[in-house]
């Protein structure tokens, strides 16, 4: 069942287009420039209920603005969508009890208080039954081993403790779909891997709907089975990780391990040398000449052991934003993109 | 649950919230208490001085000492419900506005309006209710018992006072979340302490004083325009000038200051609702 759709979404903004000096200053008060912003242009698509999406693209790409308009936080300038079945920007209050917007950069927990507090606030604002209350926080605090920690003011948690609460004030109604806003940033890896396996586990008990954003490649191998990248307002690929991999890497990573005493030189013919520490090499190989090259190398030479891996989902990724910043690149390459 | 229960209740937390948060810094919470308290007392002062020279403010105007009391005390009253309850609340409008933590009242499945207007109350600032109540009984006091002409005051009219005295304070708190929410547009509005000093230094005088030369149109302006001339004035009247045939303050007057303290709102809501529908948030 469909429960998110989106048909050509679209959000743009004016923006003061402010000139160097003083005197451009002053001439601003009288006139000025403004740039029309395309945030979100022509955005279409559908989730699944239960589907754990993962949207990507560059900074400026527009997945908070297109976050922002699925809570209703903003209103878009053309297109439409519906969240279970309601228009968001409507921000009628059976909507708002149904969804949660968590953003890593920003805080909604009263700063001088006590977490507990601003929970309660929640129960009181969303009408949470008293004992669902108190189950459901139990049940986070304990999934998120942060117990005592609700007892103590919000500004004395650390950065990682404090995302944790804001996770359990976002979930205390239990929302049917989440939208996650670069959650892990700025966490050590140990905070970002409790609240990866967090979301993880709460997503498969619960079957909710999540669209992360992150930059974080860790989070979304870790949980989406799906990933959009949106760039420059547009939607440029809708499918899995493995397929981004396929489509945007054409390139294998080939580790191997020289039997010692044996001379290695000559490797750069078989591919790119992206590290040599003998009898250690990785190379970089076309995903096509992989059979070809490995069989030339354990004919010329002996082996110990050999790794052939995919490149690390972050040069992937950042190798698919390149080309989608590229027309160039997108026009040499049309069939890549959906 | 009902509405009005439901939003008795989230106002109850807010306020319980504040209150904590304000005890947490107990050191402040007392300065803040006693710093409020010391301006209301030199205020006093200051006009028990223009008291030495004059027997009442303007001759005929019904305003001696202990009829200004009254007034003041309304004044004090009325600013501190403002201070403890909007005030907060207003300047944090603005900051959620520019900062874009606006979000998450948007998100919130409670009136908007509601949540930005009550969520924050500084306690503090209600010291002055206290004070303000002191010299209101100082001054019916004196009234009550004065051998010439002892003002008669009975349960209806301390209801009516209470009354008007809220229709006062939702005037200001329906100019002041206007002018926070023009900051949607503004993109920034700083005017919010200047304008607080400006009206209240308008609203803070009896009227008649404005009924003299120029004084006309600004009167005219602050009585029918940004009505904030009655904010004060037909509350304190009603106490201290009781309704009578005769009286400065006639029932139109009175009629008149509930219509203005409802079209005040209305106009605020109407406001507030536009401006929340060009909210275009802040960068994350």
């Amino acid at each position: 069942m469909a429960i998110i759709e989106l048909q050509g979404l679209a959000k743009s903004y004016r923006v003061y287009q402010k000139q160097e000096g003083l005197l451009a200053s002053f001439r601003g008060l009288l006139r000025r420039q403004y740039q029309e912003i395309h945030a979100v242009r022509c955005v279409d698509l559908t989730v699944q209920q239960g589907e754990f999406v993962a949207f990507l693209g560059p900074n400026g790409a527009g997945k908070t603005t297109t976050l922002k308009l699925l809570s209703g936080v903003i209103s878009p300038s053309g297109g439409g969508a519906r969240v279970m079945g309601h228009v968001p920007w409507r921000r009628e209050n059976s909507y708002r009890r149904r969804f949660a917007l968590v953003m890593g950069q920003k805080n909604q927990l009263w700063w001088d208080l006590p977490a507990q507090e601003s929970f309660r606030l929640h129960q009181q604002i969303y009408r949470i039954a008293p004992e669902s209350f108190q189950r459901t926080l139990d049940e986070l605090t304990d999934l998120l081993n942060v117990g005592s920690l609700v007892r103590q003011p919000v500004r004395e948690l650390s950065l990682g403790e404090r995302m944790k609460m804001e996770l359990i004030a976002a979930m205390l109604h239990s929302p049917d779909v989440l939208f996650l806003d670069e959650p892990t940033i700025g966490l050590d890896v140990v905070a970002q891997h409790k609240i990866q396996q967090f979301l993880k586990f709460y997503q498969q008990q619960r079957k909710i709907t999540i669209l992360l954003t992150s930059h974080y490649m860790k989070d979304v191998a870790a949980l989406c089975q799906r990933v959009v990248i949106i760039a420059e307002g547009h939607i440029q690929y809708d499918g899995s990780l493995v397929g981004i991999i396929d489509r945007f890497s054409g390139e294998k990573v080939v580790t191997l391990q020289f039997a010692e005493d044996q001379a290695i030189d000559s490797l750069d013919q078989y591919g790119t040398v992206l590290d040599a520490q003998p009898p250690k090499v990785r190379l970089r190989i076309g995903r096509s000449e992989v059979p070809k090259v490995l069989a030339a190398i354990l004919n010329r030479f002996t082996i110990d052991d050999i790794a052939v891996e995919d490149p690390p989902l972050e040069d992937v990724i950042a190798k698919a934003f390149l080309q989608v910043d590229d027309p160039a690149g997108l026009e040499s390459h049309p069939d890549r993109l959906a | 649950m009902r509405r009005s229960a439901h939003y008795l209740q989230v106002l109850l937390t807010f306020a319980r919230n504040s209150l904590i948060r304000d005890l947490t810094f107990r050191t402040n919470f007392l300065l803040q208490a006693f710093t409020a308290t010391s301006w209301t007392l030199m205020n006093i002062g200051f006009y028990l001085i223009i008291f030495h020279h004059t027997p009442s403010i303007g001759p005929e105007s019904g305003w001696g000492k202990y009829e200004f009391f009254v007034f003041l005390a309304t004044t004090w009253i009325v600013n501190s419900l403002l201070q403890t309850f909007f005030m907060p609340n207003a300047h944090e409008f603005s900051e959620l506005i520019r900062t874009g933590n606006l979000d998450f009242a948007l998100l919130k499945p409670i009136d908007t309006q509601f949540l930005v207007s009550f969520q924050r109350m500084e306690w503090s600032s209600l010291s002055n209710v206290v004070t303000g109540l002191i010299l209101l009984v100082v001054g019916l006091w004196h009234l009550t018992t004065q051998p010439d002409n002892p003002l008669v005051l009975t349960v209806g009219v301390f209801l009516l006072y209470t009354f008007y005295l809220l229709c006062g304070v939702t005037i200001l708190y329906s100019l002041m979340i206007s002018l926070a929410a023009t900051s949607i547009w503004l993109g920034r509005n700083q005017t919010l302490y200047d304008f607080w000093f400006y009206i209240t230094n308008f609203s803070r005088y009896p009227m008649e004083i404005y009924q003299r030369g120029w004084g006309r149109p600004l009167w005219g302006f602050f009585t029918f325009v940004v009505p904030v001339l009655l904010v004060i004035n037909v509350p304190a009247r009603i106490l201290a000038q009781p309704l009578r045939p005769g009286s400065s303050v006639s029932l139109a007057l009175a009629l008149f200051t509930l219509v203005a303290a409802v079209c005040s709102l209305l106009v605020s809501r109407f406001v507030f609702v536009k401006a929340l529908a060009s909210y275009r948030s802040a960068s994350s």
